[in-house]
């Protein structure tokens, strides 16, 4: 692997066909080339996520062990291979709250029964899906991307986010409300 | 079987990102195994999670972190604690199997829990001290009045129940902020049974709601 810094980011369609590759052939560099686009990505996300640098790297690492061991499971029609990667280490970061029996963590695993019919909705080509989102981020003001970002990275009741940020709880409530409703609007393609 | 009575976009965005606590995300989990337009939901929020994993900068890892994750993909997977399904999955009172997220879950004996009302603790491993409960509501009856700290999650499992903000048949689930006093009453035509999950202390109203207090811990 030469790793220069400007090299371009892959694109989506590279992404996904290289975690093919690993399920079809078991392929080790195409694998090196996931984990050099995907392990340090991880590694942000957990940290943001409020784990120390030693789990989110352990979590970071476990991550990218499970796509190798899970990687014949991922099929491109239903989710992109960044979000596929992100609900594995969602589940492992849930997992790990669990181990270390803080009584907040929890929930079941949900990549593991995704087997039943998708609704016609779901047949929507995830590329599609993929970019309406992005789109969807990118329209969003940046208050209301915020506060959707905020939902990743805090489990924060709304009350203690109003009591840092100042605001009434109503007022928190309402954005909150405000900023997911714009989102539902434009994920289902309104303007 | 129409469901029109779903989780709200916060909810199920807190439940995509992994963000609920256990009680209310296996309530979730449950609603979303029997509802199409949730799953679809569910799976736009979680490319939201990739699309925030995309536009992370990259920290560096240890120097040694992919030679020892080269290493643990040649060795034998690591066997996963705690989760295993049980080989004869129980059956809900009235003879509905079990929803399928509770497979792994360890559930209690029924216990009275007012006039004609009975409760089982579900337990979730990994996680005991989360609330999540089996109610059942016999026909008419009603739970004791109550307010509650934080969010209330109710799935209908078979029967149907009302209360002043709805009717709520199966598949539908009722989403109950922490302001709203309600009084959920079972509908006359038979028992309702239900799965249950609160996200802060519940606050019974109320003579039996004050006596019953001190005996749970829902
Ligand atoms: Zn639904």
């Amino acid at each position: 692997m030469t790793a220069s810094p400007a090299a371009p980011l892959p694109t989506r369609e590279e992404l996904d066909r290289l975690l093919v590759v690993v399920a079809a052939q078991r392929d080790r560099q195409a694998f090196a080339l996931l984990f050099k686009h995907f392990a340090p990505r991880l590694k942000t996300f957990l940290l943001r996520s409020g784990l120390p640098a030693g789990v989110a790297e352990e979590l970071a690492q476990e991550t990218m062990i499970s796509v190798w061991r899970k990687a014949s499971s991922f099929d491109p029609t239903r989710a992109g291979a960044s979000t596929w990667i992100f609900a594995i280490a969602r589940h492992l970061r849930v997992d790990h709250l669990r181990r270390e029996r803080l009584p907040r963590a929890g929930g079941p695993d949900m990549l593991e029964e995704e087997d039943d019919a998708p609704s016609g909705e779901a047949l929507l080509l995830a590329a599609e899906r993929e970019a309406r989102v992005k789109g969807a981020l990118r329209t969003l003001s940046d208050e209301q991307a915020a506060i959707v970002r905020l939902s990743f990275f805090n489990d924060k009741a709304h009350s203690e986010i109003a009591r840092e940020l100042g605001l009434p709880l109503g007022t928190v409530k309402s954005r909150v409300r405000l900023a997911l409703g714009r989102l539902r609007a434009l994920l289902d393609g309104e303007t | 079987m129409t469901i029109s009575h779903h989780p709200s976009d916060e909810t199920l965005l807190r439940f995509a990102a992994g963000r609920l606590p256990s009680g209310p995300a296996f309530v979730v989990a449950t609603h979303v195994s029997g509802c199409a337009a949730c799953r679809d939901r569910v799976a736009a929020f979680e490319t939201v999670g990739g699309a925030l994993l995309e536009e992370m900068p990259p920290t560096p890892l240890a120097p040694e972190a992919l030679a020892r994750v080269l290493a643990a993909i040649d060795g034998p997977p690591r066997p996963r604690p705690g989760e295993r399904r049980r080989p004869e999955p129980p059956l809900l009172p009235d003879g509905h199997a079990l929803p399928a997220p509770l497979l792994v879950c360890n559930l209690g004996p029924w216990r009275w829990f007012g006039a004609g009302i009975r409760v089982s603790r579900v337990t979730i491993p990994g996680d005991p001290a989360a609330r999540l409960n089996l109610l059942r509501v016999g026909a008419n009856r009603k739970l004791p009045e109550h307010g509650h700290a934080g969010l209330e999650l109710t799935q209908v499992l078979s029967g149907s129940f009302s209360d002043r903000l709805g009717h709520y048949r199966p598949g539908d689930l009722a989403e109950v902020d922490s302001a709203v006093d309600h009084q959920p009453v079972a509908d006359p035509d038979g028992e309702c049974i239900c799965l249950a999950a609160l996200e802060g202390e519940m606050r019974l109203g109320g003579l039996l709601g004050r006596l019953l207090q001190p005996l749970i811990r829902f």
